[in-house]
């Protein structure tokens, strides 16, 4: 009764700030801002009022909004939208063929949604944080929980899962492991995906945060990772889990290599990156702090814009990088 | 992030966020002083975040916002600080300070934004998590604010089973009513209101003796959102958690329980402005009620729940200028019998000591709005929407043109919002001598809906009013009409003047006739 009445009272100011969100997809560079959704070259239609992630697929871009609970699935071809209603605070998805998998962090679900309209849901532990796919299933790393979930996509059950530590900051899967990054205990967890059991515990910087994936195994060393440190205010590449071959080879050595960092000890990253993106050479590092993007060698880090919002830049497919300039309104475009 | 380091975040539920206080002025002393006297971080933060809260209760929205703005500075440069000090602990705790500030604000997609951000580097910590939950509360999204405070509890529940400390069991408290204000007004109330009896059962158990003891030795009493210390964050936390138990009871009919909880918070704090208002609201007798009122109005005299509650029936007593609660009572007395001069007279002199107070400035336009000053009405600053909507629609119903029947002075059925454009120029006295002329011949037709009927002579039916058209209406004296009458039924009146039911506006009638509705 009361209750109802003062609720209103107390909105002291709506303000309109508009996120934007960027993604490379097979048809070209889609926008999300100021409540529309471009095709750069292309169409443009309605879009979510505070656009989060955008996910894209081979046929279709959808747009999170984690505030207003909803997606927009556009056709890349033709433009055309369609709204959906998720559970609460969708974060992140992915397409599989035509179908939309969210995370809901809030409602603790995975959802599909399904290019035929049907929409079906399983319940994950506390904290769906992460969703990533390899060979066909889906894994739901649940942060609080310390639980992963191995997810039929097919069939939309839990097929397996695993307790593990709980609180990592962010998860990579490559063919056969589960990469987690833990920034307290400056560790990366891997687990063994055939057996869904811990396997190597990797020591990684001060801070480690985020990871990407740089290359791929060779005979004598194991896939290097990309490791963000805003602490270190470093990126470390550091090599995966190793086979028993490459080890031997390598005399049990594993390298970590600290990039970022002049000669005479001070930092390029002046306020540190705590992401970094690997799309073939082309290396990017994101300071969350000052919405600074970086492109980074191994022998220096160079700044290429500010004030970018978090999901408001992507790496192309032709080595390029493009972000919204929300100043002038404009997609921007770096390249060699 | 231990408590030390660490601010108890204390959401305000929105029954009492509006009314704390006057005495708020003793806590709005107390956090200037931290301000001029303490540097640090967590002390300017908390008090900008107090400061802006209380501005807040006291409908003072202008003043608030600066407040959070500062406040969000303040926890910017914190975060850059620490991201160049490579201390990423503190720049978590910072970002998520920016989030909460940006939610009170009102700036939904920041806050969601930040607040993800400081869970990157620490989802372990109970406090961040907690902190998201209030920002959720505070953009009302209740099921975001379950979710962030679930798990807030989860991982102090597992904190306090290894390590049982005083210190970790307020912690798991405060999280514990932060969930249960996240979900209050959902399908899981109940589940709140379990929530609430167990933490003040934790509260009061033996292992807060000391520190009760040490609350008593140094006469705290404080109440904050932003809690700094154990017995400030004790002392909030009781209070709060008391409050909303008790609304929750008055809203389920459970009278007798809500009074005895709303006593138990005037218990610890006499000038407890909500509990002063619900037991106002809750009295069954008189002199009780005029008496919580008057207390009520002296704690928090910017309340608009108190004022509207006073509001609901026409107040016999009287009032002086000793407080400001009493000018703000007399200022409603004056306008509830139609003295909307002498009323302007005690409102412009509020409005002169509190310029910024949002509640002031709508009764004063209220006010003029009656007087037909409209111009002063739409002149007065208030960014409160709710209330200038409320002054806006009573400026409209003031430039309504008058009735056509009070040109023609033909017989008429009035419809509601000329009914309700008379009682706006009876209060505003703005009719004409030969406007009043008409109204005296003139005959005016209604189907009425009337309150049930008083006993009486046999065979009569006595009336005092009722409704038409959703317009309240009173008889200048109770009238038997012959036979059993049954509402509603068609009256014929003249009308005498406006005046007031209930604590609404209402019409004046003289019956001329009533017969069965066709």
């Amino acid at each position: 009764m009361k209750r109802v009445l003062i609720i209103a009272l107390l909105a002291l100011e709506a303000v309109a700030a508009h996120a934007q969100s960027v993604a490379s997809t097979s048809a070209g560079i889609v926008v999300a801002h100021n409540n529309v959704i471009e095709l750069q070259g292309g169409w443009s239609v309605p879009g979510p009022r505070n656009p989060g992630a955008i996910i894209a697929g081979e046929s279709r871009v959808a747009v999170l909004d984690p505030i207003a609970n909803e997606a927009r699935i556009v056709e890349l071809e033709t433009g055309r939208v369609t709204r959906i209603e998720t559970a609460e605070t969708p974060i992140d998805g992915l397409f599989i063929g035509r179908d939309l998998y969210v995370i809901a962090r809030d409602a603790r679900l995975l959802q599909r949604f399904g290019a035929d309209g049907t929409k079906t849901s399983v319940e994950t532990a506390a904290d769906p944080a992460f969703l990533r796919e390899a060979a066909g299933r889906i894994y739901v790393y649940a942060r609080v929980g310390g639980v992963l979930h191995e997810v039929d996509a097919a069939r939309m059950r839990i097929t397996r899962q695993t307790n593990i530590a709980p609180f990592a900051t962010d998860l990579e899967l490559d063919e056969r492991n589960a990469y987690l990054v833990y920034a307290r205990a400056a560790k990366m967890r891997v687990i063994e995906l055939a057996s869904m059991k811990p396997g190597e515990e990797i020591e990684v910087g001060a801070v480690p945060v985020d990871i990407a994936f740089v290359k791929g195994a060779t005979l004598t060393s194991a896939r290097t990772l990309a490791v963000a440190d805003p602490s270190a205010k470093r990126v470390w590449l550091v090599e995966g889990v190793q086979s028993l071959t490459q080890a031997a080879m390598r005399g049990f050595f594993r390298g970590l290599l600290g990039l970022g960092v002049f000669s005479g000890g001070s930092s390029q990253f002046p306020t540190g990156v705590d992401r970094v993106f690997v799309r073939g050479d082309n290396r990017i590092a994101y300071d969350s702090s000052t919405g600074t993007l970086y492109r980074f060698t191994k022998s220096r880090g160079t700044p290429i814009a500010k004030e970018v919002g978090p999901h408001a830049f992507a790496l192309t497919p032709d080595g390029g990088l493009v972000w919204w300039d929300d100043a002038v309104r404009r997609l921007q475009k770096f390249a060699d | 992030m231990k408590r030390a380091l660490a601010l108890a975040m204390l959401m305000t539920t929105a029954v009492f966020a509006q009314s704390t206080r006057v005495a708020s002025d003793f806590e709005i002393a107390q956090m200037q002083k931290q301000l001029a006297q303490s540097h640090d971080f967590n002390s300017q933060l908390s008090g900008h975040l107090n400061l802006g809260d209380l501005r807040s209760t006291r409908n003072e929205p202008s003043l608030a916002s600066g407040e959070y703005r500062t406040a969000l500075t303040i926890a910017t440069n914190e975060r850059l600080a620490a991201r160049r000090a490579s201390n990423m602990e503190r720049y978590a705790y910072a970002t998520s300070y920016a989030a909460l500030a940006n939610a009170k604000l009102g700036r939904a997609g920041d806050a969601l934004s930040l607040s993800d951000e400081a869970l990157r580097y620490v989802s372990d910590s109970a406090k961040t998590w907690n902190l998201r939950a209030n920002a959720m509360t505070e953009l009302r999204m209740p099921k975001k604010a379950a979710g962030a405070a679930r798990n807030a509890v989860a991982i102090a529940i597992a904190e306090t089973a290894k390590s049982p400390t005083v210190a970790n069991e307020i912690d798991l408290a405060i999280y514990r009513y932060s969930l249960a204000i996240a979900i209050v007004d959902t399908p899981e109330r109940r589940e709140s209101e379990r929530l609430l009896a167990e933490i003040i059962t934790t509260l009061r158990g033996s292992k807060f003796d000391a520190l009760r003891k040490e609350i008593a030795r140094g006469e705290s009493f404080e109440i904050y959102s932003t809690a700094r210390g154990e017995a400030d964050a004790y002392n909030s936390l009781l209070n709060r958690s008391q409050l909303l138990l008790a609304s929750l009871y008055e809203e389920r009919g459970d009278v007798t329980a809500a009074r005895g909880v709303y006593r138990d918070v005037l218990a610890a704090r006499g000038d407890d402005a909500n509990a002063l208002a619900a037991l106002a609201r809750l009295a069954s007798a008189r002199d009780d009620r005029d008496r919580y009122f008057v207390e009520a109005f002296d704690a928090n005299p910017f309340s608009i729940e108190l004022i509207r509650e006073f509001q609901k029936a026409k107040r016999a007593a009287s009032a002086d200028e000793s407080t400001t609660g009493s000018r703000v009572r007399k200022a409603l007395l004056a306008m509830q019998r139609g003295e909307h001069r002498a009323a302007r007279t005690t409102l412009d002199s509020l409005v002169r000591d509190f310029p910024n107070n949002d509640v002031v400035q709508y009764l004063a336009a209220m006010n003029d709005a009656a007087l037909g000053d409209v111009d002063r009405a739409r002149s007065r600053t208030i960014h409160l929407s709710e209330l200038r909507s409320e002054v806006n629609r009573r400026i409209a119903a003031a430039e309504e043109p008058a009735p056509a029947f009070l040109r023609s002075g033909s017989s008429a059925t009035p419809t509601a919002k000329e009914l309700r454009t008379l009682i706006a120029m009876f209060a505003q006295n703005r009719l004409t001598p030969e406007q009043r002329a008409t109204l005296d011949k003139v005959t005016l037709t209604n189907v009425a809906s009337f309150d049930a009927p008083t006993p009486g002579a046999p065979g009569t039916t006595v009336f005092a009013g009722g409704m038409i058209e959703g317009v309240p209406f009173t008889f200048s004296e109770p009238t038997a009409f012959q036979g059993t009458l049954t509402s509603p039924l068609r009256l014929t009146y003249r009308l005498l003047g406006a005046t007031q039911k209930d604590g609404a506006d209402a019409l004046l009638l003289e019956p001329l006739k009533v017969e069965a509705a066709r």
